[in-house]
């Protein structure tokens, strides 16, 4: 781990995409993010697929739609953070861009209805989770090629599903490409798809299909693809452009965790997936991940609690003021406060450990920030903003 | 709950990554097994969750003893696929061929419900299967991977129904089906976190099951449920407390005071959110603290299970709270 913060990736950078499990604050993590990079002049978007309510609302994407909308920072301003770069933000919206994308990239009005009506296509929009890595894609696409954002801060959905952004792109790409489609759209036009099913190894491909998902529901599936087969190349285009963005030199990926158990296991296989695609990460966050322990210094990870002689100190402080029974519970209060405070530096020790254990699975020069646990929920951009030391704090993690 | 949780035949379990679902199912599985049944956890989808709590390198496809009676296996999706075609195509050479054909195995992955109709076919033949008369997996836990995936094997039927014509998707669809609502074969339990985001997350996908969905609701279990850090009488000595701290400058203990409010504040949010949690799901609720599968050994985990199994099983569920785990 190098000893800068996160400044000079977000001034180098384009794009930042962050991973992880579920619950870790990740939505919150990557609008910290943005904001940082917009406190550092830069033209920034945070594209987020399920904020929280009040993080929504803090900035300010009330609607249900998939609109970007600026940031209003004036609040920020008016507390004195300057923010002398722009502030957008916009939320995915499933069901609603999948229509959308169709048609966009449909050829015609024709192709697009057959597919719009098609009920595999509405099962599939409206149902199944796998289109949504690929559509976060296709969006992502469409605003870096806008060449409105300087830097673009991708959130993106829970753990393991965040191996489908790396992987949905070239698995629909594939399926779409000649090799697959050949199988079942002819080179000769007006046969198609049923045609060129019923011949030797088509036949059987189809039956092995129908007897998957049954008559019905095979034909239907296969009348997707025909209408879909108009479109395979626009797809297949965006795709290889995805790709090469996903793994351009301007792009990092953020690791976003926890230092707790259930979500550590999660962070390494996601870091081990990650890598075996041959996209480094460079940089890890650890969310709320230790208790602030001297107020003096709240970057501090405090591991030990030291000792206390709890008479002595009870003694120290009130002499011979205290009644017997006052005596004996500020007694218990000085040891339940030590115990306290000795639990809390145990599980910083142990959250510390974690850390370390999934920083050795990271780059060398991999960048680590760890953020204490906050009071309360982060609900507006002052909050998000009192993110900010954590985020350029520097740290040496890899123990 | 007139029986009890165990002696379902599919257990389910959702809630949001990180909640703890998977200690919480070894927990149970431990101790069904600790009561003399067979049972089965199944992984959906390429986890190695499991793994880390029975400490075993491999969970594969093929269920395995992962420890204390219990069996664990992991469905994913190509081994799902390739046994149904096994089981349908009458001619196993030609089967092969086609499986064995990288185009058409992409196809299939690419195909929408292919997947979900595959894992469908073997968790039913997982709840067939029997074995000297007996069920061969008594019970069968599900361990899902998110919300998400529960509400799609839930919505599965009818996403299906307008879809599918007669034929063995039908039958294989409807048998699931009725297994699904059958409330004495198939429950659904909920595993959420004292916290805000995932307490609403959990009171909205349980309104949401009990609006729109047929299948039978079992027990709400809260896990990493804080300790009370001080009483009420020490709580109020406090403001003393710190008053002379600072006037003396012993800047630790003004220090631990400031902690202290902070764990006071934690357990405080934490109460209010099981509260609502009580107030708006209407189901057993069983609290658990701070466990995870990592900090466990199998040992704890089992009396985990033994002890929450008791508590359920007394009907005194909503009084309680496990707190004699270390």
């Amino acid at each position: 781990m190098t000893m800068s913060g996160i400044d000079e990736l977000l001034m180098r950078q384009r794009l930042l995409v962050a991973v992880g499990p579920g619950g870790v604050g990740k939505t919150t993590v990557s609008a910290a993010i943005a904001l940082r990079a917009a406190e550092l002049g830069r033209r920034t978007l945070v594209l987020t697929i399920d904020p929280a309510k009040r993080l929504a609302d803090a900035l300010g994407l009330t609607g249900l739609d998939d609109r970007i909308r600026e940031v209003p920072t004036d609040e920020l301003r008016k507390s004195g953070v300057a923010v002398p770069g722009r502030l957008f933000a916009a939320m995915f919206d499933n069901a609603a861009s999948m229509d959308t994308l169709m048609q966009r990239v449909a050829p015609d009005a024709d192709t697009r209805d057959k597919v719009l009506r098609n009920r595999v296509y509405r099962a599939m929009a409206g149902t199944l989770a796998r289109s949504h890595a690929y559509l976060a894609m296709e969006r992502l696409h469409e605003v870096m090629s806008s060449g409105h954002y300087e830097l673009v801060i991708l959130d993106t959905p829970p753990a393991r599903n965040a191996l489908d952004i790396l992987d949905a792109p070239s698995r629909l790409a594939t399926f779409l490409e000649e090799g697959v489609v050949k199988w079942f759209v002819r080179a000769d036009k007006g046969r198609g798809l049923r045609a060129k099913l019923m011949q030797s190894s088509g036949a059987a491909a189809l039956k092995l299909f129908e007897v998957v998902v049954g008559k019905d529901l095979a034909h239907e599936t296969i009348g997707f693809f025909e209408a879909f087969a108009g479109m395979r190349e626009g797809f297949h285009t965006r795709a290889s452009a995805i790709q090469g963005l996903l793994r351009a030199k301007h792009t990092s990926f953020v690791l976003v965790s926890s230092a707790d158990a259930t979500h550590l296991v999660d962070a390494e296989a996601l870091a081990t997936g990650i890598n075996s695609r041959g996209v480094a990460i460079d940089v890890a966050v650890f969310n709320r991940s230790y208790e602030r322990l001297t107020h003096a210094d709240p970057l501090q990870i405090v591991t030990e609690a030291g000792e206390l002689d709890v008479a002595t100190t009870v003694r120290l402080l009130f002499g011979d003021e205290l009644l017997r029974s006052e005596r004996e519970t500020m007694t218990e209060l000085v040891a339940s406060l030590h115990r306290v405070r000795t639990e809390a530096a145990a599980n910083n020790l142990r959250a510390l450990e974690s850390v370390r254990r999934l920083a050795r699975l990271l780059p060398a020069d991999a960048l680590g920030l760890i953020i204490a646990r906050l009071d309360g929920d982060i609900r507006d951009l002052p909050g998000l903003h009192a993110l900010g030391p954590y985020l350029t704090a520097a740290r040496q993690i890899r123990g | 709950m007139n029986n009890s949780l165990l002696d379902r035949r599919l257990l389910l379990f959702t809630g949001k990554g990180g909640v703890g679902k998977t200690t919480i199912v070894a927990a149970l599985a431990l101790e069904a097994a600790r009561r003399g049944r067979r049972p089965l956890i199944v992984e959906l989808g390429h986890r190695a969750s499991m793994e880390s709590v029975f400490a075993i390198d491999k969970i594969g496809y093929a269920p395995r003893e992962v420890g204390g009676g219990v069996w664990a296996m992991n469905l994913d999706f190509e081994s799902a696929l390739e046994e149904y075609f096994d089981e349908h195509i009458p001619v196993k050479r030609v089967a092969r061929t086609i499986m064995r054909n990288k185009t058409l195995q992409k196809f299939f992955h690419a195909a929408p419900s292919v997947a979900e109709v595959a894992i469908l076919n073997k968790l039913s033949a997982l709840e067939n299967l029997r074995e000297h008369g007996r069920h061969r997996w008594d019970p069968i836990f599900v361990d899902l991977d998110a919300t998400g995936h529960a509400i799609m094997l839930l919505n599965l039927p009818s996403v299906m129904d307008g879809l599918i014509g007669d034929g063995p998707m039908r039958r294989l669809v409807d048998g699931f089906s009725s297994l699904l609502t059958d409330p004495r074969k198939t429950v659904l339990s909920l595993v959420t976190l004292p916290l805000e985001l995932p307490a609403q997350e959990t009171v909205e996908l349980y309104e949401k099951l009990a609006k729109h969905h047929d299948v039978e609701l079992g027990v709400l279990f809260v896990n990493q449920v804080p300790p009370r850090p001080l009483s009420t009488k020490q709580a109020a000595m406090l403001d003393r407390l710190e008053h002379r701290a600072r006037k003396y400058q012993i800047t630790t203990l003004v220090d631990d005071v400031a902690i202290a409010r902070r764990a006071m504040r934690y357990h405080a949010n934490a109460r209010g959110q099981i509260n609502r949690l009580r107030r708006d799901i209407g189901l057993p609720m069983v609290e658990l603290p701070t466990i995870a599968s990592r900090s466990l050994d199998l040992e704890t985990v089992a009396k985990v299970g033994q002890q929450t199994m008791t508590l359920l099983d007394s009907g005194r569920e909503r009084e309680e709270t496990l707190t004699t785990v270390p």
